[in-house]
């Protein structure tokens, strides 16, 4: 075996020779700090973090989308937006908060945390990593580029429903490019969730600690490689479905043009068996952090964890065969209408026994009441209100009058607000200290805690009378005379107060950022690896031992046998010196270039630029083709131990 | 418990006890919030009724379930919480894993309690999908099309000579106690046809061939709306049904079949003539409803079914002449008078529908004038204002030419003076 070959997996540092140098096209790059450390890192919490940041960005464009929206509809017969920029605003509300608020921010967690909780130094493919975010970024900026351009943002509906996007009907008077974005938007966030998630469950599946077993694996982390399993299956559906509507678009294909003999109910279908999985790819990551919050502030092991497990898989399972309760008023006929009827119902025992687990992780606890378990505990509540209004949509006569009206809206906002994104807020108070260093003001986060409950409750409860008293959603006005009027004020009020929640939530975070206590190490008492690191926030390699795992929750055995661990973890650093030191992944500019190509590709499609659309294919086949070129890299950290011997 | 004791966890308690008291008040009120005109609990029909039982039941199922489960999680959080913060070490609870016996008996019990929903489902969805076998014979038959942002109702029963199908758009006559089956078609993009007191919904989708039953048991005056997002006006895509005892409704088919009523320019006028109304354009998504009317929707349906008191014969006249030249009767059929068009409301018997511009505004002289003169701040898009296309990058102009790269309006085509909209409004309001 060559020198070089060791340099680039185990073994030895190569002397770095001059002759051996590559040309700077392919020499990796090694910025450890300054913009060049960012566009170029392969640091799995380097990518979280940008993932996070970008998230919690687009969180607040979709919420002042939403804003607009409620005061649109504060009162009857308003004049404040036009109907048209009303359909943009919905539109967008929707597929920001799904594709570039809530997903991503999972995403942010899985990158940051995953890793940790299963004892890895990274993740299987780190440039694969930083190459799927920075086209989930492309896609976040085509998606967005329609506020822009003339002809506004996509208007269609974050569902898209054939053929409101053919260009029969959005392109009746003027060339629509937001359409066209909106395709191109989703299809390069599909390649940034899939790539991402093949990551993740190639990492979860090889890289896991010695000793940590699937049946020890952290929730948190089960339920990622159940999410990434759910993208990879779901989003080809709607790939084929964007991919056949472009066709339609732009090369005159008539999948879905009726005049045509094209179905438009088959976008329906396609669109919805991706769509229903979504939904779960949306809170099955919210479930994982919760399943982690709980025990932690119980201060006893998680109930249930098998059931908890397999219960997450059953979801995942499910939800492929559920799909059509979107679909109870296309008249599909009886018994099509029966079966998944009956499937819905099924997937609430799944749902419900995990409810039954987390109380039985309260039972008999010492609860703490921080301001993690605050917003875990309010997502358990409003994740149940979510869920018995969902086993209401699933007798499908019932919902034959709450499809499409506001009983729908208050039901996915309590799953999706009450449910994901609280859990996500639990997930960033919980492990900021761990990300950051810092303390958060238990105070001002529970005020916000409780001003988000508030607000949001205020907001989404009388929806559900709104809609049962038969408004329509997606409607960018409603008459006085309709008995609508009190409750869509006191929403719109609900939704300024949870505007304030959120302002205090995220100023409290950024104050904390620069100014809050330092942390002790393991603020929580916690019980799984990620609070093992040396350091917080932890250093690039992690840990400075690979641990070992001897039972479920790992930190909490850890914290048990002290003495035990310390011995083993002196054994395994010197053999890891021995094998060459910390190996490290080098960083790389190509996962960049790559989605920048395809951003430029996708740019040019939009406006019909054939030729434009190749040269931006060009340049990602080309970044693709280096990223091959330079090698898989690498290099290697040496700890200082203090019963080690240096080198 | 002592008196004091009492008072301080009322004191320490003052929040939640405020809001427990509250409840009633907060719970009292949303009673008021279900009784709106398209309220899914005020039930006039058989399909209406059995969807809200089973609601009722999934309401039930829930709302027990959720009592149990919420009761026993504030019970743990309350109970097992710790009193002080700064004490976390003060009792390491049992490290325990779980028990399978009890979560085994909870997965049952969840089975269960779903089995009492499933069953009235199943029910219900084989009883709400078509006219039940024992009444296919009497069921009445109408086909609704789903236009943006229209509905165009049609009776394959009612046939008139020469002209088909007997067609009214946006008003659906229907006779009471009777199974009436809706078949659901729409030209365009996918629509969702909804009278919330009558039946729910079911959609309107291209090449695809729906239907839905719905009865009311008695005569009533109903409201509906467009539940699936059609594109920019959706939000005012509305139409309204009108259930009539069975003479009733027989009468009203036969003027239907009608062709439209004439009003000679030099008939005399009857009686005094009207006072001009006042017209202010009141603005984009200015109300088009009034208390009066709501208050006894029945009644003003009978009343427009009346000839209007002090008609001026001359301005009518003057109507149907502008009527032609600015091209209306390319789209708007008259039967019997010049309109000839298929592509816009049948506006035959125009004069006796309560409401105009797809069930969004009262059918009153003002509302009218406001609908004729400014269509695009009542209905954004509507294709009087921008046109039809007619395929091939062709249009049909309406009102406004629309310019081909930004898609915002630019050259007036047809234009409608104030005095124009006068004679429109008198013309329309003649045609009984």
């Amino acid at each position: 075996m060559s020198a070089h070959a060791k340099t680039d997996f185990v073994g030895h540092d190569a002397p770095a020779s001059p002759a051996e140098q590559r040309s700077w096209l392919l020499t990796r790059p090694t910025a450890k700090t300054g913009i060049v450390s960012w566009l170029t890192t392969v640091d799995h919490k380097k990518i979280g973090l940008m993932y996070g940041i970008s998230a919690l960005f687009f969180f607040l464009v979709g919420g002042f989308e939403a804003l607009l929206i409620r005061i649109q509809l504060a009162v009857p017969n308003n004049t404040f937006i036009s109907h048209q920029l009303y359909n943009e605003l919905f539109t967008m509300h929707a597929t920001t908060m799904i594709f570039l608020a809530v997903m991503p921010l999972s995403a942010a967690f899985f990158n940051y945390m995953m890793p940790l909780q299963i004892g890895a130094r990274d993740v299987a493919f780190p440039r694969l990593n930083g190459f799927a975010f920075w086209v989930f970024l492309a896609g976040a900026i085509v998606l967005n580029l329609g506020w822009f351009v003339r002809s506004g943002a996509p208007d269609a509906g974050w569902f898209g429903y054939a053929p409101l996007t053919s260009t029969a009907y959005s392109n009746q008077f003027a060339g629509d490019m937001s359409t066209d974005l909106w395709i191109m938007g989703l299809q390069i966030l599909g390649v940034s969730s899939v790539v991402g998630s093949l990551n993740f469950i190639v990492t979860i599946i090889n890289m896991r600690a010695p000793g940590m077993t699937m049946m020890r694996l952290p929730v948190f982390t089960w339920m990622t490689l159940i999410t990434a399993f759910l993208i990879i299956l779901s989003f080809p559906a709607i790939t084929i479905a964007l991919v056949e509507l472009m066709m339609d678009r732009s090369f005159g294909t008539t999948f879905f043009e009726v005049s045509n003999g094209g179905l438009p109910i088959l976008w329906q279908h396609l669109f919805w068996i991706f769509g229903h999985p979504e939904v779960y790819i949306l809170i099955l990551p919210a479930m994982g952090i919760v399943s982690e919050i709980l025990p932690t502030f119980s201060r006893k092991p998680l109930f249930g964890y098998p059931i908890i497990v397999f219960s997450g898989a059953t979801i995942g399972f499910l939800g492929f065969g559920v799909w059509s309760h979107h679909m109870f008023t296309t008249g599909m006929g009886t018994v099509a209408t029966a079966a998944f009827s009956l499937l819905t119902m099924a997937i609430a025992v799944p749902t419900g026994v995990k409810m039954f687990n987390w109380i039985g992780t309260l039972w008999g606890g010492h609860l703490q009441m921080r301001t993690p378990m605050m917003f875990a505990l309010g997502f358990m509540w409003m994740f149940m209100m979510g869920g018995f209004s969902g086993v209401m949509h699933s007798a499908a006569p019932a919902d034959a009058q709450q499809q499409d009206s506001y009983f729908v809206v208050a039901h996915f906002h309590y799953v999706l607000i009450g449910g994901s994104v609280f859990a996500l807020l639990a997930g960033i108070h919980y492990w900021f200290p761990l990300v950051f260093g810092r303390k958060v003001s238990e105070f001002w986060g529970k005020l916000s805690f409780w001003v988000i409950f508030a607000g949001f409750n205020i907001t989404f409860f009388p929806m559900h009378f709104l809609g049962l008293n038969g408004m329509p959603r997606r409607t960018a006005v409603y008459d006085g005379n309709m008995g609508w009027n009190d409750a869509n004020l006191i929403a719109t009020i609900g939704a300024m107060i949870l505007a304030v929640g959120v302002g205090i939530y995220f100023t409290v975070m950024v104050y904390s950022y620069f100014k809050g206590d330092k942390t002790r190490h393991d603020e929580w008492d916690a019980r799984t690896l990620e609070w093992t690191v040396p350091s917080t926030p932890p250093p690039e390699h992690n840990f400075d031992v690979i641990p070992t795992v001897h039972a479920r929750d790992a930190f909490w055995y850890e914290k048990t046998h002290k003495e035990e661990i310390a011995k083993e973890k002196a054994e395994h650093a010197k053999a890891e010196e021995d094998h060459g030191g910390i190996h490290m992944p080098s960083q790389s500019w190509f996962p960049l270039v790559a989605a920048v190509g395809l951003l430029i590709g996708a740019l040019f499609f939009v406006n019909h630029l054939m030729i434009g659309a190749i040269f931006g294919g060009v340049i990602m086949f080309l970044g693709v083709y280096l990223w091959a070129a330079e090698g898989p890299g690498g290099y290697h950290i040496h700890l200082d131990h203090k019963n080690h011997d240096k080198h | 418990m002592t008196l004091t004791s009492l008072y301080h966890l009322i004191k320490r308690r003052a929040l939640p006890c405020a809001a427990v008291a509250a409840m009633p008040l907060f719970f009292g009120g949303w009673f008021k919030w279900l009784t709106g005109p398209q309220s899914t609990f005020d039930t006039h029909g058989p399909v209406a009724k059995s969807q809200l039982e089973v609601f009722y039941v999934t309401l039930w199922v829930t709302g027990i379930t959720f009592v149990i489960v919420a009761s026993i999680m504030a019970y743990a959080m309350f109970k097992f919480r710790a009193r002080k913060t700064d004490d976390p070490k003060a009792v390491m609870p049992h490290q325990g894993h779980g028990n399978p016996l009890i979560e085994l008996s909870l997965i049952a019990l969840s089975v269960l309690a779903l089995v009492f929903i499933a069953v009235p489902t199943m029910k219900a969805i084989w009883y709400t999908y078509d006219v039940p076998a024992d009444q296919k014979a009497t069921a009445y038959e109408v086909t609704a099309t789903g236009l943006q942002w229209w509905f165009k109702f049609e009776y394959p029963k009612e046939q008139i000579d020469g002209a088909g199908n007997l067609i009214t758009a946006n008003e659906l006559v229907i006779p009471a106690g009777r199974p009436v089956r809706v078949n659901l078609r729409t030209t365009d993009v996918i629509h969702s046809f909804w009278v919330p007191k009558l039946a729910g919904k079911v959609d309107m989708i291209p090449n695809r061939g729906n239907h839905l039953w719905l009865q009311a048991d008695k005569p009533g005056y109903f409201w509906g709306q467009c539940a699936e997002f059609c594109g920019e006006s959706h939000a005012v895509m509305r139409f309204r049904v009108i259930a009539l005892d069975e003479p009733e409704f027989a009468a009203w088919v036969a003027h239907q079949k009608t062709t439209a009523r004439t009003v000679p320019a030099d008939a005399p006028p009857a009686g005094e003539p009207a006072a001009p109304y006042v017209f202010n354009n009141p603005g984009r998504n200015a109300p088009g409803y009034s208390a009066a009317f709501d208050a006894d929707p029945m009644g003003a349906w009978k009343k427009q079914q009346q000839i209007e008191a002090g008609e001026d014969p001359k301005l009518i006249a003057e109507g149907r002449k502008i009527f032609q030249q600015k091209n209306c009767v390319t789209c708007h059929a008259v039967r019997g008078h010049e309109g000839m068009g298929v592509t816009a409301p049948d506006l035959t018997h125009i004069g006796s529908r309560t409401t105009i511009a797809a069930g969004l505004l009262e059918n009153t002289k003002e509302n009218l004038h406001r609908w004729i003169a400014h269509p695009n701040e009542v209905k954004p898009g509507n294709k009087m204002y921008v046109g039809v296309p007619t395929g091939g990058g062709n249009v049909m102009m309406g009102y406004m030419e629309i310019d081909r790269t930004s898609g915002k309006a630019v050259n007036t085509h047809i234009a409608i003076s104030d005095t124009d909209a006068r004679a429109l409004v008198a013309y329309m309001h003649s045609l009984k």
